[in-house]
């Protein structure tokens, strides 16, 4: 049995007060385990992007609960949220949201910066992380000077290169043509595969494919979920095996 | 937190590179602002020290007696600035100079007064001249080297006068002047004597001797009645201590002034005192100028930052996407404006070291490098840093990310 990552328990997102009340998530439960690969898909504004910002800890529910890890993360500190989003949470953007102005390396090794590594070894992951995406002897072009499958394939690279718990993707394939748009998807898959879970916003109905699970929204709240994989089915890390034993081991200690 | 800060360092170098015309301004904003205030520093210090040095060389055997002032009082020097006459009534008068002859440790005491008056020779004429009144003594306590002639005498009559180097050229065209006449003060009097030329024109009694005419103190006073005794230097045998000495003098002046003590008897640093407290002021004000261009530049630097907030809001979103705290950010800006008014204030102290440098080539000052300037200017560059880095790394800081991710470039 697969691990819980994700615990929301009656999140509800509100936006407005009195006439001009809305509500962008209602009520939302959502279990996500280790090993899923998401897709959300639904209508514009059915607060699938306000799903996301919340489980990436960009933004906060009005009420209800969020358990990243067993760990309460409904109003913890800004500050901290900074922390977890550095260590837990990688971002994929449709626009990519890469800086101009550092190369890609750089770009990579951006959110290393945040968790205080030594610049080197920062430098040393990143470049492992870029070379995953073959795209080690592009580390010092910048952004502006790569197409836009690639600055994707760098993004991606940049949101696994801290190793955290969740991949969060909106709409990574938005911007892309069907070629690039494919490279993508297998790199997301090969990701998945290892292991990593994937939560991924999309308007393509024709990616779900890749997901083990999809879940329709409407209007704040799930419409239908459906899981093409079985929970003990789903890719598991490696590394959870042996952190698991490292841990016990060094309990008894 | 050291990695962290190398990491923003590196990250504010990179911005400030990428902008170099715009950084490069800004910094001349503050640089500016700087260097005046080195500028200003440098000049004044020199001439304070050049006052301070002349007393040093003179030795340690000079007393000075003056009227007395609150001194320190900035309103009373203010008061004094606004007077025609730079001295204040005094109450010194030749029968003290007489007095403090008297005392045992003494062996020289002059007078000082001094007027201006227009001074026409054939077709050379001076409009405010600048007549001393003195006694032989003088010479015995300042140190003046006479070129052609003799300084004032007992032996010669009252109407013979002595001219400062500059003045008889002024006057006669000639630096030999000895023997020819002017007429002032409807009299006629004789030079007796020429002053070799002088290059330092600072000096603690305020008087440039080069353009000075000398005259007998009691001639003066019968020319113009009101005539003032400003200033009596007192030369000492400097076998005794001064303090014990100037005590004495202020013992024998009180039972003269029949109690009165509206004099002061300084020696040693203090006598540097009233041209140094007048220059204190000077320098006060200019540097307060100077300070306004600094408000100024470090205006400059917060418009600056504040457009670099704004044009990488997009950045600032992605940052706190990937991880960066409030923290960070504030960090990252606040260290942007600090390296940019740092730099500048760098920039400032070489700026105006270099125009001290060059004003001295054509002036009398020597520039003064104090540290205790340099560190003041640096330590000023660094608070302009922090208090217009503030609010600017605090906009950029609170802002919200996803809002910032929202803003495209």
């Amino acid at each position: 049995m697969s691990e819980t990552v994700i615990e929301l328990k009656g999140l509800t997102k509100r936006y407005g007060y009195g006439d001009t009340e809305s509500f962008a998530l209602k009520d939302f439960d959502l279990t996500v385990k280790r090993g899923e690969f998401i897709m959300i898909m639904g209508p514009s504004g059915c607060g699938k992007t306000t799903l996301l910002n919340i489980i990436g800890l960009l933004d906060r529910p009005t009420y209800g609960e969020y358990e990243l890890n067993g760990e309460d993360v409904a109003g913890i500190s800004a500050r901290r949220q900074a922390h977890l989003r550095a260590k837990k949470i990688g971002f994929v953007f449709q626009n990519f949201n890469l800086i101009e102005d550092i190369s890609i390396l750089e770009n990579v090794a951006l959110p290393l910066v945040y968790i205080k590594q030594p610049s080197t070894i920062r430098l040393k992951n990143a470049s492992n992380a870029l070379d995953r995406f073959h795209l080690q002897e592009k580390e010092y072009y910048f952004p502006g000077q790569l197409s836009g499958g690639q600055q994707q394939r760098v993004a991606i690279a940049r949101a696994i290169v801290a190793d955290p718990e969740i991949i969060l993707a909106d709409e990574p394939t938005g911007n892309l043509d069907s070629r690039s748009s494919h490279l993508v998807m297998e790199e997301l898959k090969a990701i998945h595969e290892e292991g990593n879970t994937i939560i991924m916003v999309t308007h393509n109905p024709t990616l779900t494919v890749y997901a083990t699970r999809v879940i329709n929204m409407l209007d704040g709240h799930i419409d239908t979920d459906i899981k093409t994989v079985e929970d003990h089915n789903l890719p598991q890390p490696v590394s959870v095996k042996f952190n698991k034993k490292h841990k016990k081991k060094r309990r008894k200690h | 937190m050291a990695l962290l800060f190398r990491t923003h360092l590196r990250l504010a170098r990179t911005s400030i590179r990428e902008n170099r015309t715009r950084s490069f301004l800004t910094c001349l904003g503050i640089a500016i602002g700087i260097a005046s205030i080195i500028l200003i520093l440098s000049l004044t210090g020199s001439i304070s020290r050049l006052i301070s040095n002349e007393v040093y060389d003179i030795g340690t055997d000079l007393i000075v007696v003056r009227p007395s002032t609150t001194k320190d009082e900035v309103t009373t020097i203010i008061e004094e600035l606004t007077t025609a006459n730079s001295f204040q009534t005094s109450n010194l008068s030749l029968g003290d100079v007489t007095t403090i002859k008297g005392l045992s440790a003494v062996t020289a005491a002059a007078p000082i007064a001094t007027t201006s008056n227009t001074i026409t020779v054939d077709d050379n004429t001076i409009p405010s001249a600048t007549i001393l009144g003195t006694t032989p003594d003088f010479i015995k306590i300042e140190p003046l080297a006479i070129s052609t002639g003799a300084f004032l005498s007992n032996k010669n009559p009252d109407t013979s006068i002595v001219l400062g180097h500059s003045i008889s050229i002024d006057l006669f065209n000639t630096p030999n002047s000895v023997g020819k006449t002017i007429e002032f003060y409807g009299k006629r009097f004789i030079v007796v004597g020429v002053l070799e030329h002088i290059e330092e024109t600072i000096n603690f009694d305020n008087i440039d001797f080069d353009h000075t005419i000398f005259m007998n103190m009691s001639a003066l006073s019968e020319a113009i009645p009101s005539a003032q005794i400003q200033q009596i230097n007192v030369k000492v045998d400097s076998t005794d201590t001064l303090s014990a000495i100037a005590e004495s003098i202020e013992a024998a002046l009180t039972i003269n002034n029949s109690g009165d003590t509206n004099f002061t008897v300084s020696y040693g640093g203090q006598i540097a005192h009233p041209a140094s407290s007048l220059l204190n002021i000077v320098t006060g004000m200019l540097t307060l100028v100077a300070g306004i261009s600094l408000v100024v530049g470090g205006i400059g630097v917060m418009n600056i930052m504040l457009v670099s907030v704004a044009e990488r809001t997009h950045e600032i979103g992605i940052r706190k996407a990937v991880g960066a705290s409030s923290y960070n950010i504030l960090m990252q800006f606040i260290l942007e404006s600090l390296i940019l008014s740092i730099s500048g204030g760098f920039l400032g102290i070489l700026l105006g070291y270099t125009f001290a440098f060059l004003i001295s080539i054509i002036t009398p000052f020597t520039p003064y490098i104090s540290w205790e300037a340099i560190a003041i200017t640096f330590l000023t560059t660094v608070a302009i840093g922090l208090i217009f880095g503030v609010y600017p790394a605090l906009k950029a800081a609170y802002k919200r990310p996803i809002d910032s991710l929202r803003h495209f470039r």
